[in-house]
């Protein structure tokens, strides 16, 4: 296809035929449904935003980030990570990962895309933002510096792909890096959104923007088995098979470092005496979802990891979605144990209790627009399947 | 241009709750739990029947602390919330997005949604009220029973806030964050 | 009968009143300015503008207290109320309850129009009706309820067949005028008598005034059962809790319950609810046996001082005595009586409240004895008799009417006030069908008994027992859905009302004057007494014509024309003038025009104001220079009587004596009722009030934590909460505020009119649970003597 002076190489049988014409198998069938039900979710949900704004989500005075910034954050973790994981062929030149390479960096591009759509009904005003964010910008405020680098990383990654799609390796490589470069530091920008909040002594410092980089490596080999096993139908050729082993390997070591990283931060949290910090750390580790992050995302693809080293794919897809799952936990954990201890700890009307730990579960609409987005996500991803040839070419 | 602060002497208070609903009525504050810029916090009174721990009973006002260095307004992405000329922290909402960064990045809880603009509101010292009719007082000063507030400027020291400022003994909430907030409660 | 006809003509015009008033309407516009058309606002809330507003002085209606404040008027809407820094009274202050007073004006459910009874008592439904027809309803009935024509007639012209009643506020004495002197019933009920009477009385009995307490002067203060910080009280208020808490005004604070009071407090004590009488006669008892009293001052002054002081003695009044009873260990009480003979100036504070236990008035005869032991009284930091602004009075032209008969709820009273007497002694007398004549009408104003009186089932059958029930008022209180016409009356923010002196100790005079005009078609109660009596007035005269011999020969000797005339039959004659008019003619006749002109830019007035009043800082003012206030004056009324004789002549002790009977049991499993008031909250009048609505939402019932956590009851649960008389539901708040065998509820929740939409149902009213207990002095309802049991529902 050709716009301007712009090639796309489309798949020659792409049409909405192509699109409906998946093998009609029982699971297919669910998948397709399921889309459909979240696609349509997506739009009751965002109906309803429109109708009722934010009173059609459970955010609070006390607790004004709720679901959609988790799952905002789920979907931009889960860009980064497919760069990180793509880059690793096609910019650093690991001649075992660049078959997964344009399958990733279109990955990126789907998830980021999700994400902003998730969030443009999260932050009141989408337009407003794009005016100031331009006229006035805030430079001292990590929103700021997020928002800006993601817009120019999506930007350098549809380049980046475009060059990939077009075989241009060298220009690839250029885009590669600089978009996986943006997006790092958007990334890290991410996490200092946290990190900046001194007033939220259980996330503020240095702990987060780090850790944001590591947890995105490892959400992109988590999404490389996911996408990679749906690819092949967990039927994998040798090629493929080695690829994988390899991804295993690299997400035992970094999984083994998180666990680090978070027993260190917990227990210094815990028992550091901050004020605010560590009756904050007592609460979380009692919490249900906390324990979801931790088995999910670690102790299960680490047992599988561990079991033979990575030589088991087929049980690695599936402790990935186990980790994907955990993942969503470790971003829903983030945000809502952020604020889960009031600012204002005196009572203010007499007839209340003395506030507590703060409650949040997301509104019907937070979640109908969440799961939109992953429905949304996966007709992207499958839709770009239909269009492009995301396997590495022959001959290279 | 002046550089306005408050000094409460918080124990003439006692909760009767004057200020906020002087605050809502001057400047048009929706009505709702959540929706308040000022308030008064107790704490549950410790121990038991009937030898009870009167010191516990305290009554602490509280509104934004107009910081000298304002957590909510550095992480404003698009510079909605700024100093104005008198040092007062407001809030723009032509510029503000409803990112709701401020809301978390601010310490005291000083910040809402006015779910009429779907923008963050705070206290404004009541600049675009009282204050740009020349008037001198704030609403919440004015009406309290047991006049807990001197509003003023800060900046000049034959005001009745330096005076009070340099006379009593105060403290600052949450000093060790690094805010320098303008509200300062006399001891 | 000559002689017959002089005690007539006696009486006539003997009785002045210091009130009267008519429509704000009409010239109003003209002497003030021309308002803006009234118009409601669109939000709940409005923000100021930065334009110039009008700046009305207007004068609080939410509470009895008033305050004076100016209402900033913007294109007929009132935008804000601000404090008003010239009242010495209020001086410069509005709580959260008058600043939310715009709510009231603006309030959705206010009456609006005249309505007329279509469906039966208390179901609500009635028919909008123009005034006219409203007044000739209350005339002649309709098919659901009788006239009052038919029911004179039927009592032959016994105008006490009628009874009436009124909350506090300026309007109240018009409406006595119109009740009492014109339409001439003696049976009237009001707030006094389910309030403070016993306070009143037993101060008057004892030193001659209820004065002032001058706190801000004062150095030592006990406090108790008055909860100034909750029930605010000015400027008692603003001087108490400026200078508590170590800053030279050191608090006592006895109550049952922690209040913000307590909070405030050097030191709390827990009292055994009813039982300060034994507190006040043991701290006595330190004073007399210590010898640590003002003798100059007793010497002065004293009446029967070795009397009472062989009675405390003798009655072995002590401290040890007094700790089994109250519950405060006698060292405490030592300690307390101690430092207050030795405080500079202390002051065991008068209160201001409810009556909560049948000793009351011995109660406040105690405190005032032992505040006179001091010699703490006519000075400066002590309780102050000061010297008020007189207004002159106004003549009422009131006609006699021969066929009226007398009060009667005089049953187990010592003393009936003559002026309002003891609502729940007459209410169960009539109920209980032994009032020697039958009391068959009854006009409400601005009050209501159903969720005032204890026990408001008899309220209830008090009201369906009446052939005509009429209702002014601004809200569709509990007690409207039982009347049968129902006049809406102008929010106090709407009209001007008759001027008002206040203070002792800096005494000013006050003015209300109309922000906006009645919205709706409201009207002023002054507009509504003069209308309703005009249309009253001849079809009544006729009446008394036929069953009153007297009258008739007055007629035959001066002619019909001038008996009506001249008698004062012309009702509507006390209001020819309106309010404004006569408030000016008043403050003329008596400060010169002036002072007119200052209170009408002010909104107050006192001599020398101009050169007085000045700014001493950012929030306070002056209001009289110190030697030129009020502290000490001469005057005859100083005394203490300590042995008043008098009383023991209609059965009432001549000195405060406890005894054993005043002692109330809680059977085990049972809780003792009590309640209060919140700062944020005015009795049933403001449950409807969007504002205050926001700050407290409903009442809930107050438990001792401890004993909660044994039954399984956490904060919210739904209770059900029940008497001898009543049962309510209401939410758990436990708490260790309150004692094991006490429970809390704020007074005046729990609405049963269905027209207040944010008051219905919401919350529980305690009138419904109190028993009908009286003390024996006055008749006045004590609040604090019901047991409940309580369940989880
Ligand atoms: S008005 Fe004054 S006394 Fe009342 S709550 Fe506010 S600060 Fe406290
Ligand atoms: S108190 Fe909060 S809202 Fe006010 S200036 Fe400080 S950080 Fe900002
Ligand atoms: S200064 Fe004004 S805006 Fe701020 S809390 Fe007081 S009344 Fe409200």
């Amino acid at each position: 296809m050709k716009i301007g002076p712009l090639s796309i190489p489309l798949k020659e049988d792409f049409s909405l035929k192509s699109i409906l014409g998946f093998e009609k198998t029982p699971v297919n069938m669910l998948l397709a449904l399921s889309v459909i039900a979240m696609l349509v979710m997506l739009v009751v949900g965002i109906g309803n935003y429109l109708i009722h704004s934010h009173h059609a989500y459970n955010v609070t005075r006390q607790h004004p980030w709720g679901l959609l910034i988790a799952v905002y954050i789920f979907f931009v973790v889960s860009s980064t990570g497919f760069c990180i994981v793509g880059s690793l062929g096609d910019v650093f030149g690991f001649k075992d990962f660049t078959m997964i390479s344009k399958r990733a960096i279109f990955g990126s591009i789907v998830t980021i895309l999700a994400g902003f759509t998730v969030i443009a009904f999260e932050i009141g005003h989408p337009v407003t933002m794009m005016i100031y964010n331009v006229l006035t910008p805030g430079l001292t405020s990590a929103i700021w510096w997020m928002g800006t680098l993601y817009g120019l990383y999506l930007t350098f990654m549809i380049i980046e792909f475009y060059f990939l799609l077009n075989n241009d390796m060298k220009k690839a490589k250029i885009f590669g890096l600089t978009g996986l470069l943006v997006g790092l530091a958007a990334h890290s920008n991410l996490g200092s959104v946290f990190g900046f909040l001194n007033a939220r002594t259980i996330s503020q410092g240095v702990y987060y923007p780090t850790y944001f980089i590591l947890t995105a490596f490892i959400t992109g080999i988590f999404l490389s088995f996911i996408i990679m096993g749906f690819r092949y139908k967990l039927n994998f050729n040798e090629k493929t098979k080695k690829l994988l082993e390899g991804l295993a390997k690299i997400q035992g070591l970094l999984i083994s470092i998180l666990i680090f990283f978070m027993t260190w931060k917990l227990l210094t949290d815990m028992y550091g005496g901050v004020p605010t910090r560590s009756d904050v750390a007592h609460h979380i580790i009692h919490t249900a979802p906390f324990w979801a992050e931790v088995i999910l995302v670690m102790i299960i693809p680490l047992l599988v990891i561990l079991k033979d080293f990575g030589k088991s794919p087929v049980l690695m897809f599936w402790a990935s979605l186990s980790g994907m799952v955990g993942i969503f936990f470790m971003r829903y954990n983030l945000v809502h144990d952020t604020q889960v201890k009031p600012l204002q700890m005196m009572k203010i009307r007499e007839y209340q209790l003395s506030p507590e730990w703060i409650h949040y579960f997301p509104s019907a609409s937070e979640i109908m627009i969440s799961l939109g987005g992953l429905g949304l996500c996966i007709l992207l991803y499958y839709v770009g399947t239909r269009a492009f040839n995301l396997d590495e070419e022959e001959g290279h | 241009m002046a550089r306005y602060g408050m000094a409460l002497d918080y124990k003439n208070c006692i909760n009767c709750k004057a200020c906020e609903v002087a605050c809502k009525e001057e400047n048009g504050v929706e009505l709702g739990a959540e929706k308040h810029r000022i308030w008064v916090g107790a704490n549950d009174v410790k121990g038991e029947w009937p030898l009870l721990d009167i010191a516990s009973a305290a009554f602490l006002p509280s509104q934004c602390q107009h910081c000298e260095d304002a957590p909510c307004q550095e992480v404003c992405p698009t510079n909605a919330t700024y100093y104005d000329e008198n040092h007062v922290v407001r809030v723009d909402s032509d510029k503000c997005i409803l990112c709701s960064y401020c809301m978390n990045a601010c310490p005291y809880d000083a910040r809402y949604v006015d779910d009429r603009t779907m923008t963050v509101d705070k206290c404004t010292f009541c600049s675009d009220t009282r204050l740009a009719r020349g008037e001198t007082t704030t609403a919440c000063q004015a009406t309290c029973p047991t006049k807990v507030r001197t509003f003023g400027d800060l900046d000049d020291p034959n005001s009745e806030i330096s005076e009070l400022l340099r006379t009593r003994e105060h403290f600052s909430l949450k000093a060790h964050l690094g805010t320098n907030p303008k509200l300062f409660y006399l001891t | 009968m000559p002689k017959e006809i002089s005690r007539r003509r006696f009486l006539q015009g003997s009785v002045a009143l210091t009130v009267i008033g008519s429509s704000a309407m009409g010239k109003t516009n003209f002497i003030y300015f021309k308002k803006e058309k009234s118009s409601i606002p669109e939000s709940i809330t409005t923000k100021t503008s930065t334009k110039k507003a009008e700046e009305i002085p207007f004068l609080c209606g939410i509470c009895v207290n008033k305050c004076a404040g100016f209402a900033r008027v913007e294109d007929g809407v009132v935008t804000k109320l601000n404090p008003n820094p010239y009242f010495p009274k209020s001086r410069n202050m509005l709580c959260a309850r008058g600043n939310a007073g715009i709510q009231t004006t603006y309030d959705p459910d206010r009456l609006k129009y005249p309505l007329v009874r279509i469906g039966e008592r208390g179901d609500g439904k009635y028919k909008r009706v123009s005034w006219e027809e409203a007044y000739n309803a209350i005339l002649h009935g309709t098919d659901k309820f009788k006239g009052l024509l038919q029911i004179l007639e039927e009592e032959k012209d016994n105008r006490s067949t009628i009874a009436y009643c009124n909350g506090e506020g300026l309007s109240k004495e018009g409406f006595e005028v119109l009740m009492g002197e014109k339409i001439g019933t003696v049976n009237y009920v009001d707030e006094v008598s389910i309030c403070l009477e016993t306070t009143l009385g037993g101060y008057f009995a004892t030193i001659g005034t209820y004065g002032e307490a001058d706190l801000s002067n004062a150095d030592y203060l006990i406090i108790a059962g008055a909860n100034r910080a909750e029930a605010i009280i000015t400027p008692d208020t603003m001087d108490l809790f400026k200078r508590s808490k170590g800053r030279g005004l050191k608090t006592i604070v006895l109550d049952p319950r922690f209040t913000n009071t307590a909070a405030k407090a050097d030191r709390w004590y827990a009292v055994n609810p009813g039982t300060d009488l034994a507190f006040v006669l043991a701290l006595t008892y330190v004073a007399l046996s210590e010898e640590l009293y003002d003798k100059a001052f007793i010497k002065k002054y004293g009446v029967g001082f070795e009397a009472y002081k062989n009675h405390i003695i003798s009655h072995k009044y002590t401290p040890e005595w007094a700790e089994n009873i109250t519950n405060i260990p006698a060292k405490e009480i030592i300690k307390t009586a101690r430092e207050f003979m030795s405080a500079q100036s202390p002051i065991y504070y008068q209160g201001r409240r409810s009556v909560f236990s049948k000793n009351d008035f011995q109660l406040r005869r105690a405190m005032a004895i032992f505040q006179g032991l001091s010699g703490n009284l006519n000075k400066k930091g002590g309780i102050i008799y000061g010297e008020p602004l007189e207004l002159p009075e106004e003549e009422i032209n009131s006609p006699i009417y021969n066929q009226a008969q007398g009060r009667f709820d005089k049953h187990n009273i010592a003393i009936l006030s003559q002026r309002a007497g003891s609502w729940m002694v007459f209410r169960n007398m009539v109920v209980e069908k032994k009032s020697p004549y039958p009391v068959r009408a009854m006009f409400m104003r601005k009050h209501n008994p159903i969720a005032g009186v204890p026990n408001s089932a008899k309220t209830i059958q008090f009201l369906k027992q009446m052939d005509l029930n009429v209702m002014i008022d601004i809200l569709p209180s509990d007690s409207m859905m039982y009347a049968d016409v129902v006049l809406p009356e102008a929010s106090y923010l709407e009209r001007t009302s008759p001027v008002a002196s206040y203070g002792l100790l800096e005494p000013a005079i006050v003015q209300r004057k109309a922000a906006i005009e009645p919205l709706y078609e409201t009207k002023t109660p002054e507009q509504i007494y003069k209308e309703l009596a005009e249309v009253l007035s001849k079809p009544l005269f006729e009446i008394s014509k036929k069953y009153d011999n007297e009258l008739q020969e007055e007629v035959k000797k001066r002619g019909e024309k001038n008996v009506y005339k001249e008698d004062g039959y012309i009702l509507s004659d006390a209001w020819e003038k309106d309010v404004a008019e006569r408030n000016r003619e008043r403050v003329v006749k008596a400060f010169g025009e002036d002072a007119w002109k200052i209170l009408e830019e002010k909104g107050v007035y006192y001599s020398n104001i101009e050169k007085y009043h000045k700014q001493v800082n950012a929030n306070e003012y002056q209001y009289y220079p110190e030697n030129k206030k009020k502290y000490s004056v001469e005057t005859d009324n100083i005394k203490l009587v300590f042995n008043f004789r008098h009383l023991a002549d209609i059965g009432v002790d001549s000195m405060p004596t406890w005894k054993d009977e005043y002692l109330f049991s809680v059977p085990e499993g049972k809780f003792r009722l009590i309640t209060g008031r919140h700062a944020q909250f005015t009795q049933s009048a403001t449950t409807n009030n969007m504002m205050l609505r926001d700050l407290i939402h409903t009442n809930y019932l107050w438990i001792n934590r401890r004993i909660a956590d044994k039954k399984g009851i956490k904060f919210g649960d739904m209770l059900e909460v029940k008497s001898k008389v009543g049962k309510v539901t209401i939410k758990a708040y436990p708490t260790e505020k309150i004692a094991p065998n006490q429970v809390f509820m704020i007074h005046g929740f729990g609405g049963l009119s269905q027209d207040m939409t944010m008051a219905y149902g919401n919350g529980a009213n305690d009138a419904t649970l109190l028993e009908d207990i009286h003390e024996p002095v006055y008749g006045a309802a004590v609040m604090h003597e019901t047991n409940v049991e309580i369940r989880k529902v």
